[in-house]
């Protein structure tokens, strides 16, 4: 026989850890992405002028053509809904008490992911214009929260 | 075998630092972009991509891989990551080799990228899993006290004094100060400066090992016909070799490396190369610590065993000796993000055979270079020998 006879109804084991920290850059373009969010309350893309793109978030380069990208441009804070989804359940498997609504904005030929509120999620329409509402600027840290929600036009 | 030869024709690397402002993907893209502006090549002329990258815990994004895959452009093309730990940098080159030298692509370009900084508070973290869970975990071990165990086991077993192999050390970093890329090069630094860094788990003291560093290296590939469009300076990859030990390096020969001898030999052969002490003019073996580039150069059959640090006494190591190792200052020296380190002895080797390796430049216009790295659970060899 194995020689682990164990009381219970299940393999001997052992417990173990795979412990994982980081700490990242925000990289040339999200840095410059994030101060303009902090500290002007707007959002940067860059264009390809071989591509005509504009990228949201910009980046510093185009993924298409591989040209360096210097053109930073501020896009509106409005977008359209292109898609989105409704959350009822937690991760650990427990009922929300509210809803969440997260949805994929248009911006530019890019977007964010990011959350939808001051809206019933049975009005919601994909194609609907959505503005984002920023923190106050003494609240905001330089993240992707420092954008609260966006919401209905 | 009916393959196809395959030249390098392109090569451009970022500044190895110590912590890169870019992300990893920005770090990918400045390599690529470097590689391909350096042959007059367009993203779309490149058929296909082969990219290496150590552990995703660097990084700190899982599927990395995926991750870089726009920084280098990828979109829309056959693309494949490989990853063999330590030895990914010199065996990306292998992979993007095979993809052209079966017929299958013209034009290939190989990327490996590293951004150690990331994983915090030290990427040494990172291979506290890479142990077996029960009969290892428990004591904690780092890779810093596994080679020291090695290290320790090979000097016994020849009878090398830790003085000699300083010497490793000191010619590598003093071989970075000519490279416009290198984190750590320097001109002034001695033996006794080795011997007097901080002990870190005896014998190997802080300048016996390459430091934690960030940064990218592209190269392009190219098939003959392709190639002599592109350049009058091809320089082949004449062969290639790569090769596992076990799993368990308890189980293996720790003062030899058998892994990199059996790689060395395939490589070799497909060379056609016989006596590699004679034919092979440039070393770069993978020397993130000091004895290992000895380890290595007995592998790689270009010394006996137990006598690798005779060339670096007897001066033939140096770039005007008769065999010249590690003259791009290799990771000791130019630092250690570690996909990127391996690709980047591949660069030099192209750099130097086409004569534009500048202050680095060995004289008498070398005409076979071999490199080499190691990875995996230290048990991979992976070899390249590139000419004329
Ligand atoms: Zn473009």
């Amino acid at each position: 026989m194995y020689p682990f006879h164990h009381p219970f109804d299940r393999p001997v084991h052992y417990e173990g850890l795979f412990p994982v920290t980081n700490r990242y850059t925000y990289g040339i373009a999200s840095e410059k992405f994030f101060r303009a969010l902090k500290e002007e309350g707007i959002i940067l893309g860059t264009h390809c002028p071989h591509c005509d793109k504009l990228y949201v978030p910009g980046t510093i380069f185009c993924e298409t053509c591989l040209s360096e990208l210097e053109d930073w441009r501020a896009v509106d804070n409005v977008g359209r809904v292109d898609t989105f989804t409704v959350l009822y359940k937690n991760l650990d498997g427990t009922y929300r008490t509210e809803p969440e609504i997260v949805a994929f904005i248009r911006l530019g030929d890019g977007g964010l992911v990011h959350r939808l509120a001051e809206i019933d999620p049975k009005s919601v329409l994909i194609g609907m214009q959505v503005a984002a509402v920023f923190k106050p600027p003494e609240e905001r840290t330089g993240n992707i929260l420092d954008i609260r929600y966006f919401k209905p036009v | 075998m009916g393959l196809r030869k395959v030249a390098v024709v392109g090569a451009g690397m970022t500044q190895f630092v110590r912590r890169a402002q870019e992300t990893p993907k920005e770090l990918a893209f400045k390599a690529t972009r470097a590689a391909l502006d350096s042959c007059e090549l367009s993203i779309q002329d490149i058929d296909a991509i082969c990219l290496g990258t150590a552990p995703d815990t660097f990084d700190g994004i899982h599927m990395n891989g995926e991750y870089l895959s726009d920084g280098v452009g990828a979109l829309g093309k056959p693309y494949i990551r490989s990853y063999v730990g330590g030895g990914t940098g010199v065996f990306v080159p292998i992979q993007g080799w095979y993809h052209v030298a079966s017929g299958l692509f013209d034009l290939v370009l190989v990327v490996a990228e590293e951004k150690m900084s990331s994983y915090y508070p030290h990427p040494q973290g990172a291979f506290l899993t890479i142990f077996d869970h029960t009969t290892e975990r428990p004591l904690k071990p780092n890779l810093l006290w596994i080679f020291a165990l090695e290290m320790n086991r090979y000097m016994a077993t020849y009878g090398i004094s830790k003085e000699d192999i300083a010497q490793v050390s000191v010619l590598h970093k003093r071989n970075a100060a000519d490279h416009p890329a290198a984190l750590l090069g320097d001109k002034k630094i001695t033996v006794q400066d080795v011997l007097n860094s901080e002990v870190l788990a005896w014998p190997v003291q802080r300048l016996d090992v390459s430091p934690v560093s960030d940064g990218a290296v592209a190269i392009v590939l190219a098939a003959e016909h392709v190639a002599r469009r592109i350049t009058d300076k091809p320089i082949w990859i004449e062969g290639v070799g790569w090769s596992l030990d076990t799993a368990y390096w308890t189980n293996r020969d720790l003062a030899y490396p058998r892994y990199v001898e059996v790689a060395a030999k395939m490589a070799y052969e497909m060379a056609g190369i016989k006596e590699p002490r004679k034919e092979i003019h440039i070393a770069e073996p993978y020397d993130p610590f000091d004895y290992k580039a000895l380890h290595h150069l007995e592998g790689l059959q270009l010394a006996d065993r137990g006598k690798a640090i005779e060339l670096y006494l007897n001066g033939s190591a140096k770039r005007d000796g008769n065999l010249p190792i590690c003259p791009s200052g290799g990771l000791l020296g130019v630092g250690n993000p570690i996909a990127a380190a391996g690709l980047m002895k591949i660069a030099e080797l192209f750099w130097q055979l086409r004569g534009e390796a500048d202050g680095r430049q060995i004289p008498g216009s070398p005409q076979k270079g071999i490199a080499q790295a190691w990875g995996d659970l230290m048990q991979v060899g992976t070899v390249v020998i590139m000419g004329k």
